[in-house]
């Protein structure tokens, strides 16, 4: 056994070698080695001493994995985690065989793992999380998954499978009640984390959550949260953290919600946005649930601050010394916040989307008011959106399906009198513009 | 007589799950830019208040779950839809809604629900999902294109369709025909807003409409409507010349 282990982590390893060379093809090693040694992940993973924190949800799951990861890492423990978007097992498995010894060894305390919701329950079978933050329940990738409801259940399962903690958003219509829908566990204590309902509601849309139709046992913003946004300036956030008890904790103890002893503390987010700062707020409540009293909120604080960008939201690029801001158009809940976000009307917007979205049907029910124009519009589905605007009155400059002349086009629109151009993209066209506009180096990156 | 279309769009909540409301949008635009105004009444469930005076009836899709929770609300006003449907006002049924207003729908756990009966159709549950661009050609329209996410199977016996599958799956394996029209009433598993890439539809629709009460537009062919098709007939062409699936 302890061969076939050295063999896969080997042959994977020279194969990741080969990969890298050629460009890409990141799951391939992971692939490679799970077929010699198919326990390889499993048998690997089961050794590190403080098991497995499981993150997943709709949207945010990069960004929260990357938070929670600087978190605990800032409280002194070693982390291993998978890349943005490395969520399914053979991404996992081949950002463990950077990691691990030849005999399959590895030297670390944790492991905070983003996973793929519709991987979920073969995951947490696989990886036995001790921990489980889920956050949020949204319209996405219906292609893939076609209901809500079928994400519900799926997810339901992983949080079944967490034995220590369980950390919920309780502004998710889905995951509000989430623990009393799954079988309780003697031991496994159950947190939430949200925002106060000012903020809930001033985010117009919401936290753009999926809607649901059967009857839940509570609404959302009704559970006691460890963690809370209590303010949002820009792209800072004060985030109000209760005290840890050892007795644990139901999340409906509401007498301990306001108790003086909550500690406030700001944090940095990657931009600007309720999401993320509910997403920081998961983390913050998911690294309290893991560490116990050995949390430090001031801690949060710092891991944030040092935190690099996540890769392709709310960034900002710099175009012959000019500042471009990319909002991603990931699915409708991300491009409906992202567009809420935005301070005001940009004057130059360009727009490009192709079939890495398949179905655009859902631009319907986006509020698209915070756009009074579109300059440009680009990709395969550019038409699609044409129409879109064509009903909503918002006029539209030009639609080019050439990518490349109608970036040119953009590029050379006159610089805004006030803020920076927008560019609003799906990932696969973000990270075309990217390699045509010369940001190659970053292709395929997020920060480890 | 008050000189405006009235749209009864059934279960807004439940049903309308991919965009589908927009077909709502499409309509009421279309008209009110040609100069004729459109009053649009949102049924939830409950009494069945308006159905009478409805020009036009939209009903959208949705997830099984929603399907389920819709199934009785529709039965409680299928005698209304069935008289709405015999004097001639059209509907445009889409998925699980097209498949509410059939005969019956066989679920995959061996239940079968009733339908409304205003199609004659009947649905089975199950099978293989197909998901992707679908494009179909339909003697009275052309070219009609859209997107296509359905798990069930729709037999329409010897009934007139919205056509001719040339991509996707459509109502069964076989003949490769898709949904049902005839007269007044279309029913289609062509999801989303349908309307947007296909405005031949949405006119057709309203036409049956206006004629059945003898409205006319006061501006037939704004410019504004002619830009929007111009970029809809791009759409479709642009679909229709490389479509893909999962
Ligand atoms: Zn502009």
């Amino acid at each position: 056994m302890a061969l076939r282990t050295t063999a896969a982590v080997l042959v994977g390893r020279a194969v990741r070698v080969a990969a890298r060379l050629r460009g890409g093809g990141s799951a391939i090693p992971g692939n490679i080695a799970l077929r010699i040694d198919p326990g390889f992940l499993e048998r690997t993973i089961a050794r590190i001493p403080h098991g497995v924190v499981a993150v997943s949800g709709s949207n945010g799951k990069s960004t929260t994995t990357n938070m929670l990861a600087a978190i605990i890492r800032a409280h002194g423990l070693s982390v291993f985690t998978n890349p943005s978007g490395g969520n399914l097992p053979q991404g996992i498995a081949s950002a463990l065989l950077s990691e691990v010894s030849a005999g399959g060894r590895l030297n670390k305390d944790i492991a905070i793992l983003e996973i793929d919701e519709g991987y979920g329950t073969r995951l947490a079978e696989l990886l036995k999380p001790r921990t489980v933050l889920l956050l949020n329940i949204q319209i996405d990738q219906l292609n893939r998954y076609h209901e809500p409801d079928r994400v519900a259940t799926m997810l339901g399962r992983v949080a079944t499978a967490s034995t220590d903690g369980l950390i919920l958003n309780r502004e998710d219509n889905f995951l509000v009640d989430m623990d009393a829908r799954i079988p309780g566990r003697s031991g496994r204590r159950v947190s939430f984390f949200g925002g106060v309902p000012s903020l809930v509601d001033d985010a117009s849309h919401g936290v753009a959550s999926a809607d649901r139709f059967d009857e839940g046992s509570a609404v959302p913003g009704s559970r006691a949260a460890a963690v809370e946004v209590v303010a949002l300036d820009g792209a800072r956030a004060t985030l109000a953290i209760d005290p840890w008890t050892a007795d644990g904790e139901t999340g409906d103890s509401d007498a301990a919600g306001d108790a003086p002893s909550r500690t406030e503390i700001e944090v940095r987010l990657p931009a600007r946005g309720m999401h993320y700062a509910l997403d920081a707020a998961g983390a913050a409540a998911t690294a309290r649930s893991v560490l116990g009293e050995r949390f430090r909120p001031e801690l949060v604080t710092r891991a944030l601050d040092t935190l690099e960008t996540v890769y392709g939201r709310g960034e900002m690029l710099e175009v012959a010394g000019e500042q471009i801001e990319i909002i991603m158009m990931k699915n409708p809940a991300s491009l409906q916040l992202n567009l809420d976000s935005l301070e005001g009307a940009p004057e130059q917007v360009f727009l490009a989307v192709d079939e890495g979205t398949p179905d655009p049907s859902w631009i319907y029910d986006i509020d698209f008011s915070a756009l009074d124009h579109v300059d440009g519009i680009t990709g395969s589905k550019a038409w699609q959106f044409a129409v879109r605007f064509g009903y909503l009155g918002i006029p539209v400059g030009e639609v080019d399906l050439d990518v490349r002349r109608a970036l040119k086009a953009f590029l050379a629109r006159p610089k805004p009198a006030t803020g920076h151009k927008v560019m609003i993209l799906n990932y696969e066209q973000m990270m075309l513009i990217r390699k045509i506009l010369g940001f190659k180096e970053l292709e395929g990156g997020g920060a480890a | 007589m008050s000189a405006s279309l009235k749209i009864l769009h059934l279960f807004p909540r439940l049903l309308g799950l991919n965009g589908e409301s927009g077909n709502v949008d499409i309509l009421r635009l279309r008209s009110e830019w040609r100069g004729l105004p459109v009053e649009i009444t949102r049924h939830d469930g409950g009494a069945s208040a308006g159905f009478g005076e409805a020009d036009l009836v939209f009903i959208g899709s949705g997830p099984t779950s929603a399907q389920l929770l819709a199934h009785p609300l529709v039965l409680d006003v299928a005698a209304e839809l069935r008289e709405l449907a015999a004097d001639g006002r059209p509907f445009l049924a889409i998925g699980a809604g097209f498949q509410l207003l059939g005969q019956t729908i066989a679920l995959e756990g061996g239940d079968v629900l009733e339908g409304a009966g205003v199609f004659p159709v009947a649905t089975r549950h199950g099978g293989t999902r197909v998901v992707g661009d679908f494009v179909v050609e339909s003697p009275r329209l052309g070219t009609v294109v859209g997107f296509e996410n359905r798990g069930s199977f729709v037999d329409v016996g010897p009934h007139g369709t919205l056509g001719r599958v040339v991509y996707g799956r459509g109502n069964t394996e076989t003949p490769f025909e898709e949904g049902f029209w005839e007269d007044n009433l279309l029913g289609t598993h062509m999801h989303g807003p349908i309307l947007a890439n296909n405005p031949g539809l949405a006119d057709s629709l309203l036409d049956t409409a206006r004629t059945r009460r003898g409205l006319s537009y006061t501006d037939p062919a704004p410019e504004r409507l002619r830009e929007i098709d111009d970029r809809a007939r791009e759409a479709r062409g642009t679909i229709a010349a490389a479509p893909l699936s999962e």
